[in-house]
């Protein structure tokens, strides 16, 4: 089983990153000025940590070719390799990879066959992401995919490829670790959710609680009934009505929770005149943030006072 | 093999486009045409001036120094193939295939800008000219290869690659002399082997020996300095 291991890595704004991810889907919350493009360039080998180590399998993949082999990732940057145009580009990375399958194959499959006669001096970093992605998801047993903000590029790259590559492969024995600044991102991708905020990695039992939940602001002139109706709902955890026509429903994922919304609506016959999602308050997020940052302390006092006791 | 092949063909595609050609074309015609004022000047020295002083004084060096810029991204040598060390190639091998097409493109070039020069330094059917060509394009092809690793070694300094513009001035100012100081730089047996004055007395044997160390050690230093 594989395993990818952060040990003391120190490197541009990174604080003391100590974190392991085994197989299976990792999502770490965190924009790109918390470090997040930065922690996906370690775990690829892109970059040398200044101080302390990056381990897949025991290995250092910036100091090991072999063990980059196994290794597809998307960066927050992307460049493709110099071409004439798309198809030649990617078809240069497939030769570098070693791989048998052939460039127009590898973007049809994405549904980005369009891209293959565009010249890549043409593509805007979006599409150039994209195009990356789906080398990267290409890959048809890695060991660890290494992707920064994979669904930002949904749109161009169907949402439904990206998120059935990433669990098949996952649940193939491979470490999915993906970084998302979104939440409703990171609940989409599904899996562990860690937080990496101005450096400093949260790992997912403290993270968890405050990015589980999504919520929506909904819009209706008989908000009592369909609080009623949505109260017995599966898939929502939890309505609000603050009075008047609104009321706020949680969930834990956007997409499906507005889905739901809707569906029991229209089950009912009740009109909905605006569906909207809720951004959480900075007050809220000062405060998870807070609190996570005091969970860790207390956890690291925790684990100082038993190594003290036991001394 | 895949790591070198992926290393020349990415410094290949970086070298693609217009620009080269037209420098390359813009600089034999500038040789070209200082042939030419120098064979009206003095008609027997015309050629080993012209060689000496603009070809391989300032123009070799220089092409060599843009084209190395131009195969490593305007970068480190060593970052410079990150791009492809992502899917697993071995940066030394895709080092060592950017360096070979940098030292192909430097020699050709070199090759052209002789060939330039001299055709502008001898009169239409002058009987030395052959013999001249023979010669010199046999020292540009050395001088643009030993320059291309040179340049490519000096690129592993700095950040960015700031060595590269660095060695170039080096050489211009220390590889001008004749004392032990112009020995570990290019230019100063490029000029021993046109016949100019040698770097510390050495012979012109010697500067084909020291021109093949000095590669030698930039391809060694390069590798060396550079994680699989």
């Amino acid at each position: 089983m594989s395993e990818l291991r952060f040990l003391g890595v120190q490197h541009a704004g990174l604080a003391n990153l100590n974190a392991s991810f085994a197989a299976g889907t990792h999502v770490v919350v965190g924009s790109e000025s918390d470090g997040s493009g930065r922690l996906i360039e370690l775990g690829a080998g892109r970059l040398e940590p200044e101080s302390g180590r990056v381990l897949l399998d025991g290995v250092a993949p910036w100091s090991h070719a072999q063990t980059r082999r196994r290794i597809a990732a998307v960066f927050a940057s992307e460049t493709l390799l110099p071409a004439r145009d798309v198809a030649g580009a990617v078809g240069l990375s497939l030769r570098a990879l070693g791989a048998a399958r052939s460039a127009r194959q590898v973007l049809d499959d994405a549904g980005l066959a369009h891209f293959a006669d565009k010249r890549v001096s043409t593509l805007t970093p979006r599409e150039t992401r994209a195009i990356a992605l789906s080398l990267a998801l290409s890959e048809p047993a890695p060991a660890l995919l290494a992707l920064h903000e994979p669904l930002s590029v949904v749109g161009i790259v169907s949402a439904d490829f990206v998120l059935g590559t990433l669990s098949e492969r996952s649940a193939k024995g491979a470490i999915v670790l993906c970084t998302a600044s979104r939440l409703e991102d990171a609940a989409r991708l599904g899996g562990s959710t860690s937080v990496l905020s101005h450096g400093a990695w949260h790992e997912p039992a403290f993270a968890r609680p405050p990015l589980g939940s999504v919520a929506l602001r909904v819009r209706t002139a008989e908000p009592r009934r369909l609080a009623a109706r949505l109260s017995e709902a599966p898939d929502i955890s939890g309505v609000e009505w603050p009075g008047g026509h609104e009321l706020i429903v949680h969930g834990s994922e956007l997409e499906s929770l507005a889905r739901s919304v809707v569906g029991n609506a229209r089950a009912e016959a009740i009109r909905i005149t605006a569906l909207k999602a809720e951004e959480p308050s900075l007050d809220a997020l000062a405060a998870a943030r807070a609190g996570l940052a005091q969970a860790t302390y207390e956890r690291a006092r925790g684990a100082g006072a038993s190594a003290a006791r036991q001394s | 093999m895949t790591g070198i092949w992926s290393g020349f063909a990415i410094a290949r595609g970086r070298l693609r486009g217009p620009t080269a050609p037209l420098v390359l074309c813009l600089c034999c015609a500038g040789l070209f045409a200082i042939g030419v004022l120098e064979r009206q000047s003095d008609a027997i020295s015309a050629p080993d001036d012209a060689l000496g002083g603009a070809v391989f004084g300032i123009a070799l060096p220089l092409v060599a120094y843009l084209v190395s810029a131009r195969t490593c991204a305007e970068t480190r040598l060593d970052r410079s193939v990150d791009c492809v060390a992502r899917y697993g190639v071995n940066r030394r091998a895709a080092l060592c295939g950017v360096l070979l097409a940098s030292a192909l493109s430097s020699a050709l070039a070199g090759a052209l800008l002789t060939v330039s020069a001299l055709l502008g330094a001898h009169a239409a059917h002058s009987p030395t000219l052959l013999a001249d060509l023979r010669a010199s394009v046999g020292i540009a092809v050395a001088a643009g290869t030993v320059y291309a690793l040179y340049f490519g070694a000096a690129s592993q300094l700095g950040k960015r690659g700031g060595g590269r513009k660095w060695a170039l001035i080096v050489d211009f100012v220390l590889g001008a002399g004749s004392t032990a100081l112009a020995v570990p730089w290019p230019r100063s047996h490029v000029r021993n082997l046109l016949g100019g004055v040698p770097a510390f007395e050495l012979s012109q044997a010697s500067a084909w020996v020291a021109l093949a160390l000095i590669a030698v050690a930039c391809l060694t230093s390069s590798v060396v300095r550079t994680a699989e």
